[in-house]
């Protein structure tokens, strides 16, 4: 966990450096970008929001902040799971406002400079869109994909 | 040019004095217009225009120093009695300041736009250039004067001879002002009328204080509960706890409702700065109409909450205009039914319990029912079946429907039936409720209730199934205990006769499809709740109570989930749905024409 809390002290990113939150989700490994993430919670009571998107799982108390809350499995149409002790809300700053992202757990926060992203190939884990991905980030013995964030909430959706 | 000058303090201030000499000015020229020889109020008119003039000169708002250098000259000639302020002039004064406001609007909003100001400048010339006999004959006539630029001249040869010579664009104030309601936003900013700057709230010094007070209590309670929570710790006092407890709880429960209404109190504001603008409209209104209309104004004084406030100036402002257009009549027709020549409207205000009761009320013709249940039959808007199946009160709700208008030709002023729908909406969005009071022949009034504040509200907490949603309680009329076999479905939608009315119920298990319990239940409740001037049955399984809640946003992406106004925090952390009422008379009045279909 050291690196981890390094990681969120960390400086602001250059060009060539930059940090990623990297979560696990249907046994695949994400990463979003640290300067996105406001804080990671434990799952908490949701309260369902009728009549919505269907992977809008509902709303939560966040210190007194209401916040929207967003299922990622249910989001790219994965199978659903039961939540356990390791699943994690990513509380994340969207256009100046707060969402949450119910993913299987948060794994640790790593550096990488820029130039190990490279474009995502065709054809990617299971049924993600395109349009949501950045790039695939080949880390040894394992690949990671790298999310656009801003583009999870496309306009006509809201 | 530049619109931002090197001294941004400096400009600040002027904006603001500007903004609040101006907002008295409107005010001032009315009253100037009943009494003439009110010197001391010429005097402080003409000291605002010069203050405002003066220091528009110094920073180099050139197009504003025109205006008001102008202006100014006017009231000069007024002050010194070489000009009378009868209505003519008075227009002309009115539309300059108008204009003033919205270069003012400009800099406030930081860009320089080049607006056509020399139309008024004309204006303002040919008062300067007119002699005094011309004023002095003309005040005689003055009063009942109809013509204005844009509508009849000819009609006034007097009036004409200043009139003729200005060129086109000097009606464009005007028409702004009385433009059509369907685009009010658009239309109310451009013409300045919102000068009230919305960032800011003044606020008493004494209710800081007050505040300040609260908070120290407040500080006092915490360290009492924290002296409280190491004793429980250290096992000190034991046998006590649960006593001292109590009794913490309930001073802090004190403290906190004080602290409440102290905030709340800092956001609150008269309601009597929506009315300022009222007479001018209605004088502007009368002129145009050719009627006599004396506005009387009460309880300025009522405060309710900015938001609130923000929301109701657009539904007063047609239902003042409904009040001149469609109530009160000509001077001609009122002398033939016997009333006094000239029409009244009086706008009150005043609290009742929680609520702002807000009344237009016109001693017009009224409302002609019949009149009005032939043009919605005429438009299509409801068929003869359904007509024959209304009350008096249902047909006069008619007048809100998109679409409605008794009027055959649309005018600037009304007729385009849109204003009373803008009415409706904008009252729904407050959770407040429309009356109508209406006598043929002696006027009507309508009669708008409305809650103080928008950020907490008491609401009536309900179970269904599973899942805890609260209903705002000012929209609750009453609760009833029903048995599954006492609905009536037709046409697949569920109704109670309740007493001498049937009611539409909305069963929100289904509305917000809510997972069902497999045991059923041989009773429920159900929620009477008013929207408007409907009522509408909520079914819930269970009723858990009342309870003061602060209105949470769900945030941008779920602002507009039917039927759901917001959220809340209850006591345990959990977040709670606010149902918005006014959503699910929708689904309502497709069950009422069902009804009517099948009756």
């Amino acid at each position: 966990m050291d690196a981890a809390a390094a990681g969120l002290h960390g400086d602001i990113h250059t060009e060539e450096r930059m940090q990623l939150v990297n979560f696990s989700l249907d046994g695949e490994e994400y990463g979003v970008e640290v300067l996105k993430v406001r804080e990671i919670i434990r799952m908490t009571d949701i309260t369902r929001v009728p009549n919505t998107l269907h992977y809008i799982e509902g709303v939560i108390n966040l210190r007194g902040k209401v916040i929207p809350v967003i299922s990622l499995r249910k989001k790219f149409a994965l199978d659903s799971a039961e939540s356990d002790n390791r699943t994690r809300i990513i509380v994340m700053e969207m256009t100046s406002e707060l969402t949450g992202f119910i993913v299987d757990s948060v794994v640790e926060v790593i550096r990488i400079s820029a130039g190990e992203i490279q474009p995502p190939p065709s054809v990617i884990a299971g049924s993600i869109d395109q349009e949501y991905l950045t790039g695939v980030i080949n880390r040894e013995d394992r690949l990671m994909v790298m999310l656009n964030v801003e583009r999870l909430f496309s306009h006509e959706e809201r | 040019m530049s619109v931002l000058c090197d001294d941004q303090e400096l400009l600040d201030e002027f904006l603001t004095e500007a903004t609040e000499l101006l907002e008295k000015i409107d005010d001032d020229l009315i009253t100037l217009e009943k009494f003439p020889g009110d010197m001391e109020l010429l005097n402080r008119i003409f000291r605002s225009i010069h203050t405002v003039k003066g220091a528009a000169s110094f920073l180099e708002f050139e197009l504003l120093v025109k205006v008001t250098h102008k202006t100014e000259d006017v009231l000069n000639r007024l002050r010194k009695g070489e000009l009378a302020p009868h209505p003519a002039i008075m227009d002309v004064i009115l539309d300059a300041v108008t204009m003033v406001k919205i270069l003012i609007n400009d800099i406030k909003g930081e860009e320089l736009k080049e607006r056509p100001i020399d139309g008024i400048i004309v204006r303002l010339m040919a008062v300067l250039a007119e002699n005094v006999v011309e004023g002095a004959a003309e005040i005689v006539t003055g009063v009942l004067v109809v013509a204005t630029p844009h509508t009849a001249p000819e009609q006034e040869p007097v009036a004409l001879d200043l009139l003729v010579t200005l060129p086109e664009s000097s009606g464009t104030s005007i028409s702004d002002e009385l433009a059509p309601p369907a685009a009010p936003a658009g239309t109310t900013k451009a013409s300045g009328e919102e000068l009230t700057d919305k960032a800011t709230v003044r606020v008493d010094v004494k209710r800081v204080d007050d505040l300040m007070n609260q908070v120290g209590e407040l500080v006092l309670e915490r360290n009492r509960m924290m002296q409280l929570t190491s004793d429980y710790q250290n096992e000190i006092n034991l046998d006590a706890f649960g006593e001292e407890l109590a009794k913490l709880s309930k001073r802090m429960n004190f403290v906190t409702s004080e602290l409440q209404m102290q905030i709340l109190k800092m956001r609150l504001i008269p309601v009597g700065n929506v009315f300022k603008k009222f007479p001018r409209i209605v004088r502007n209104m009368a002129r145009d109409l050719g009627k006599m209309v004396e506005l009387q104004v009460f309880g300025e004084d009522t405060e309710l909450d900015r938001s609130v406030v923000d929301l109701i100036s657009d539904p007063l402002i047609h239902l003042l205009r409904n009040a001149m257009d469609h109530g009160v009549e000509t001077p001609q027709e009122r002398a033939v039914a016997g009333k006094p020549p000239t029409g009244s409207v009086v706008l009150s205000a005043h609290h009742e319990g929680n609520r702002i009761i807000i009344s237009i009320k016109d001693d017009g013709r009224g409302i002609d029912c019949e009149r009005v249940a032939a043009k919605a039959l005429e438009k299509g808007l409801i068929t003869p079946d359904q007509l024959s199946a209304m009350s008096t009160r249902e047909i006069l709700s008619l007048i809100f429907l998109p679409g409605f208008s008794t009027k055959d030709v649309a005018s600037d002023l009304s007729g385009r039936g849109v204003g009373m729908d803008v009415v409706r909406t904008n009252i729904e969005k407050l959770n407040g409720v429309i009356e109508i009071k209406n006598e043929q022949g002696q006027g009507s009034e309508f009669i708008l209730q409305l809650p103080l504040t928008l950020a907490i509200i008491q609401s009536l907490l309900v179970e269904v199934e599973r899942e805890t949603y609260s209903i705002p309680l000012s929209a609750v009329l009453e609760t009833l205990r029903v048995n599954a076999g006492d609905f009536h479905t037709i046409a697949g939608r569920k109704f109670l006769q309740l007493r001498d009315s049937v009611l539409p119920i909305v069963a929100l298990a289904e509305t917000f499809h809510v997972s069902q319990e497999t045991q059923h239940k041989d009773f429920c409740y159900v929620v009477v709740v008013a929207v408007a001037e409907k009522k509408i049955g909520l079914m819930v399984s269970r009723l858990l109570g009342q309870q003061e809640v602060a209105i949470k946003s769900l945030g941008n992406y779920l602002a507009n989930v039917p039927g759901i106004a917001g959220s809340t925090i209850m006591g345990d952390g959990r977040v709670a749905l606010i149902v918005d009422p006014s959503k699910l008379t929708g689904l309502c009045e497709a069950a009422k024409n069902g009804l009517h279909q099948a009756a």
